[in-house]
């Protein structure tokens, strides 16, 4: 897979939250995303955003076109130094909060994405990546 | 696709595949916004089989379009359809369905008379 | 900060969100909603989201807050003019605004509204006063 053209966003407040969703939108017109597809990309990297923000401590993230073979889009990797979840499985499933509602966030960013994948470490942070492929 | 105020009709003919039926679904649903049409009879009596992708997104359609405050009726499911569909465990309990275009007129007329046709369940009433 | 107006329009009260939102904002229009409801004794509330190209499960928490917090009150809520991407993208993110009315634009919202306080008059026995 090759990547161009990255960006890199702070995610420490909730303007960059609201400046996230504005570069991804970005990011998706460039690549020729149906507007279905915008939505669930950002959608999703709001709740990413507000993840890492919210539950992280504050981080980044990294917004970059690729290429895969013939198939072009959209990749997003949110990366934050935060305690970790410790169990992600659990936070996969939907419904799953803890204080100001984690629900939804880290399940519902992966059923709208084309790809997803997850590391995290208790103490050590998270990184979520999300990508989506141009139909 | 108009039949009469307040409702809209779409009869899909052929068979159908994920991504045509997605765009479709997708069409309508902007169809039902700029005509302000709080019912959309979704008629499938031209179409031959269905599969659970298919099926699925006819499902999300409906959901969808409840969430923005219309109703959708799904009409002409054949006998083969409907046991494709029971096979598949699709769960068509939330959705009315109607065996022709013109029952599903019916109910969508009666429905407007009443003026039950808002989405979103909501405290009862 | 900027703060989103909120209409009166007779026993209703009409927000409509044009901006994109952070949380702050959401719970300071929560705020309002709330005294606004008790100061003019509004007996619904229309929440206009048609120029929303986003709605993520913030939002969806802040409409629902809005709708609780509301029936409280004695003032029900229409969330209308949701936009056909965004209704897709909550079927797949399962998001599914449990106990929120919605209607397909401000009219039609306004019209649930009237029937609604219509029939709740009715039943209780009051007098329906023409508007």
């Amino acid at each position: 897979m090759s990547s161009t053209n990255q960006t890199s966003l702070p995610v420490a407040s909730q303007e960059d939250v609201v400046a996230v969703r504005q570069g991804v939108r970005k990011a998706g017109v460039e690549a020729g995303l149906t507007l279905v597809d915008q939505t669930k990309l950002i959608t999703a990297a709001s709740e990413l955003a507000r993840n890492a923000f919210v539950h992280g401590g504050g981080g980044n993230v990294l917004i970059e076109h690729v290429e895969e073979g013939a198939r072009k889009g959209i990749r997003l990797t949110f990366t934050d130094q935060g305690p970790g979840i410790p169990d992600v499985e659990r936070a996969l499933k939907d419904g799953y909060t803890s204080g100001n509602g984690l629900g939804l966030g880290l399940g519902g960013a992966k059923r709208l994405s084309s790809e997803f994948s997850i590391w995290s470490e208790p103490g050590k942070g998270t990184r979520v990546t999300i990508t989506r492929w141009k139909a | 696709m108009r039949l009469w105020d307040g409702i809209l009709a779409l009869p899909l003919i052929g068979t159908l595949d994920s991504e045509r039926t997605q765009v479709v679904m997708q069409n309508l649903l902007e169809a039902i916004v700029s005509n302000g049409a709080a019912i959309a009879i979704i008629d499938i009596t031209g179409v031959p089989t269905v599969d659970t992708l298919v099926a699925q997104h006819l499902l999300k359609t409906v959901a969808a379009a409840r969430l923005m405050g219309a109703d959708c009726i799904i009409s002409g499911i054949r006998p083969q359809i409907a046991q494709t569909i029971i096979h598949l465990g699709v769960d068509l309990a939330d959705v009315t369905t109607k065996a022709t275009l013109a029952d599903a007129f019916q109910i969508a007329l009666r429905k407007l008379g009443n003026g039950l046709s808002a989405g979103q369940s909501g405290p009862p009433r | 900060m900027e703060r989103i107006p909120i209409l009166k329009l007779g026993e209703f009260l009409l927000v409509s969100i044009q901006v994109d939102m952070h949380d702050r904002l959401a719970l300071s229009l929560q705020d309002d909603l709330t005294e606004k409801i008790v100061a003019t004794g509004a007996k619904g509330v229309l929440i206009d989201i048609s120029a929303l190209d986003i709605v993520d499960s913030s939002i969806g928490r802040m409409l629902g807050s809005i709708a609780g917090m509301s029936r409280i009150l004695d003032a029900e809520t229409v969330v209308v003019g949701m936009q056909p991407p965004v209704a897709i993208t909550l079927v797949e993110l399962g998001l599914s605004l449990p106990g929120i009315r919605t209607a397909l634009n401000v009219d039609k919202g306004m019209e649930l509204l009237r029937r609604s306080l219509e029939e709740q008059r009715e039943s209780l026995g009051v007098l329906h006063k023409p508007d």
